[in-house]
């Protein structure tokens, strides 16, 4: 029950790694009363101290990359790491550009991945979805 | 009879608040016409944060979490065992000065700045509620809690419109939830605030809750027991309720209009209120 209770609140920190804003406004869009994702208890919390699943977008632009790196450390464990967007994902219509890492996996360890440019917010949503599931395995330290 | 009354209240109190939370946020989305969180959320919210990873800035930050739930509880406790109403008030003042000192121990711009304004916030509310007490008791001949047996819905009309704004600052709700400002300072006093430390804090707030809605549950009483706690309940929704309201229809104050506005609308109301008992009194 406990851990049960525990993965019902999954607080979300939002970071864009120098992406074109595409991804970013799904992933605002799942906040909008025709998504809703309150109702799995989600909170834009905007703080990494407080956030359980970064949501993150863009392809890493190098002077994001120890930003991205500052933000996953401050978040407390157990956390939950998603992807969202094709950039994040790969990197990929910036593939093997000078100035970015080519995504976020490159930075930090990721957990899912969306595909999709932009990415739906449907799809961001099933992210989510698994990644309570991932964060559950977590929380009872498995 | 009192004491098991007493005991329930001083267990359930806090538990109905986290309730009352939930209903709140489930109020404040269908008025956002979304569908909203689980009525329990609050209490998932709080099992979750006891299960993060205990990360803290420094070891001040921590005394004073812990010292503000001690003292939150603490005047939940002189209230539900029906004990003095001014000291109910303040040693939950002291709370809330422990909150603001552990945001100020921390090197942040946003939680100081969160600090400064909870501050301020206590300078808006603080007056009005004290007074709102001060005339209570005038008006009962008592400052004990459980001992408060008259109505005064009809004699201290104005005095109970009070609470609004007292509510409004305390849940943190808009147009004067300026120490969690999400928009400008993130969540301000709490921003530095991780895991089950944010948790003792978000418990204080219940405790905090618990002790005012206690006091606006004091305007109403009645011989029948069942109608006293039915009418207490509705007190309690309606202002709830008033202040969802007013947190989706209106947009945050400054520092100083909250100052100027709460103060004036405060005890001016108080002032009349008080100022009609008299001169009818005098008739």
């Amino acid at each position: 029950m406990r851990s049960d209770a525990a993965v019902r609140s999954p607080w979300i920190l939002h970071f864009d790694t120098g992406s074109c804003n595409g991804c970013d406004l799904e992933v605002w869009a799942l906040l909008t009363p025709r998504y809703d994702v309150e109702r799995f208890g989600m909170v834009n919390k905007a703080n990494p101290k407080h956030a359980d699943v970064l949501l993150i977008t863009g392809p890493v632009s190098l002077k994001a990359a120890p930003r991205l790196k500052a933000l996953y450390e401050q978040t407390p464990e157990p956390k939950v790491v998603i992807a969202c967007g094709d950039c994040a994902s790969n990197g990929v219509p910036f593939y093997d550009c000078y100035n970015v890492c080519g995504g976020i996996d490159q930075v930090v360890p990721v957990d899912l991945y969306v595909p999709g440019c932009s990415c739906r917010p449907e799809a961001i949503m099933d992210a989510v979805v698994q990644g309570i599931e991932l964060w559950r395995k977590k929380v009872s330290g498995q | 009879m009192t004491d098991v009354v007493s005991l329930l209240l001083l267990a359930f109190g806090p538990l109905a608040i986290g309730l009352l939370l939930g209903v709140d946020r489930r109020i404040t989305a269908r008025m956002q016409n979304r569908v909203g969180p689980p009525l329990l959320q609050p209490f998932y919210d709080l099992a979750k944060l006891f299960r993060k990873d205990r990360r803290s800035t420094n070891r001040t930050q921590v005394s004073f979490a812990v010292a503000a739930l001690l003292l939150q509880m603490a005047a939940w406790c002189v209230f539900a065992l029906g004990g003095d109403l001014l000291v109910a008030f303040f040693v939950s003042g002291a709370g809330s000065l422990a909150l603001a000192l552990g945001a100020f121990s921390v090197r942040s711009a946003y939680s100081q700045i969160g600090a400064q304004r909870e501050l301020l916030q206590m300078l808006s509310y603080e007056p009005i509620l004290l007074l709102a007490l001060l005339v209570l008791g005038w008006q009962s001949g008592t400052f004990m809690a459980d001992a408060q047996d008259e109505s005064m819905l009809f004699l201290l009309p104005l005095v109970i419109i009070t609470f609004v704004p007292v509510l409004a600052i305390k849940m943190q709700k808009s147009p004067f939830d300026l120490a969690t400002a999400h928009q400008e300072i993130v969540s301000g006093v709490y921003v530095e605030f991780a895991g089950p430390y944010y948790g003792l804090l978000k418990l204080a707030n219940w405790f905090e809750l618990a002790l005012v809605f206690g006091f606006l549950s004091l305007f109403f009483w009645d011989q029948n027991v069942y109608v006293s706690i039915v009418g207490k309940s509705l007190l309690a929704f309606l202002f709830l309720f008033v202040t969802v309201l007013l947190d989706n229809s209106t947009a945050r104050l400054t520092r100083e209009q909250m100052v100027k506005y709460a103060l004036t609308f405060g005890l001016g109301l108080i002032a009349v209120n008080v100022l009609a008992i008299i001169v009818e009194a005098a008739l």
